[in-house]
């Protein structure tokens, strides 16, 4: 089988949106190959974000796991040719966390 | 009857109970990795006659999930393989780890987990409950089953430990189980609702597609996985 050229890989368009009290990023579109898995999105948010803990959903009241494939993702909850990713910081959750025992959230 | 943009993020036991048997039943045919979800019925007051008081209570239980991550056997850990031996048929760059190929070590016993998605009263969202033991039937404690999940795998940090993990008695079946603790629930179940930016759903789809937007987002935590075409099968 002939390797695939970078022209051939399907490029999805993540719109990451935020939500509840998270920061907005500057660049918040950007297209990625849709082979590659949901963590890629997630570990640019943290890494933009600088923070390790945040909420990731898309519009249809989903979180995606780590593992889905972009490509999946878009094919079902893409709309207008890109997929939207909000994303909202642990800040409206850590406020009972703090209350338990002071240790940070685990990701979802 | 309330309308979605006053809605709390909760759910009564009725909805809690008719969302747990559609989340079976979805998860039943559209995620066959894994066993099915039964519901397990927890009449209250099964000696009195009146239908009106019978509620049926009653919980979402899976079990005998294995969650011992696999280990690559060293089949000689001693002797140094001289990279000219090496085999090089395999010319694709392999990310996943090949399951065909993994065998248990004999020195890892294999951990299992009991799941229960249980409602809480009192803060009228649904809650997991787990317990998890060896084969042998000897229980783990909560450090061993952490270190077999996916949320504390050794890439996260350190910080990200289990905070909302306690240890308390099953509501029905009176032995100690962990439990993640339902207080942010209906925090993230209003986000999940809410967020988006497609508009306000209506509130009988919300409650519809509740267990699955939960369990979305909880399942995460302990490793179960919900395929994201279960959330796409709409009726």
């Amino acid at each position: 089988m002939a390797a695939e050229s970078p022209t051939s890989v399907r490029k999805v368009v993540v719109h990451l949106r935020a939500t509840g009290d998270a920061p907005i990023l500057k660049q918040a579109k950007f297209k990625i190959p849709g082979t590659d898995k949901f963590a890629k999105v997630i570990d640019f948010l943290r890494r933009q974000l600088h923070r390790d803990t945040l909420f990731v959903y898309v519009n249809s009241a989903f979180s995606p796991n780590p593992d889905e494939l972009v490509i999946d993702l878009y094919n079902n909850f893409g709309f207008d040719g890109k997929l939207v990713v909000n994303y909202a910081c642990s800040m409206i959750l850590t406020s009972y966390f703090h209350t338990s025992k002071g240790i940070s959230l685990v990701v979802f | 009857m309330m309308d979605v943009f006053n809605w709390d993020g909760t759910v009564s036991a009725k909805d809690f109970r008719i969302g747990a048997l559609s989340f079976a039943q979805k998860w039943e045919s559209l995620n066959s990795a894994f066993p099915p979800w039964s519901w397990v019925p927890c009449p209250k007051h099964p000696w009195l006659a009146s239908p009106e008081l019978f509620q049926e209570e009653g919980y979402l239980s899976l079990e005998n999930i294995c969650i011992s991550r696999p280990y690559e056997v060293d089949i000689d850990q001693n002797s140094q393989t001289d990279p000219g031996e090496e085999e090089t048929s395999c010319s694709e760059k392999e990310d996943d780890i090949d399951d065909a190929t993994l065998v248990q070590s004999n020195h890892h016993e294999l951990h299992y987990c009991d799941f229960h998605i249980v409602y809480s009263y009192t803060f009228r969202v649904p809650v997991l409950y787990l317990r998890a033991y060896c084969s042998d039937g000897r229980p783990l404690l909560l450090d061993e089953i952490e270190k077999e999940l996916p949320a504390c795998s050794s890439k996260e940090s350190p910080e990200t430990k289990w905070a909302f993990i306690t240890q308390e008695e099953h509501p029905y079946l009176k032995r100690p189980w962990y439990k993640l603790h339902p207080c942010g629930t209906s925090e993230f179940m209003k986000l999940l609702f809410l967020g988006g930016d497609t508009g306000q759903p209506k509130l009988e789809v919300v409650l519809e597609l509740y267990l699955l937007s939960w369990f979305s987002a909880v399942g995460q935590v302990v490793g179960l996985r919900i395929p994201c075409k279960m959330l796409n099968d709409r009726r």
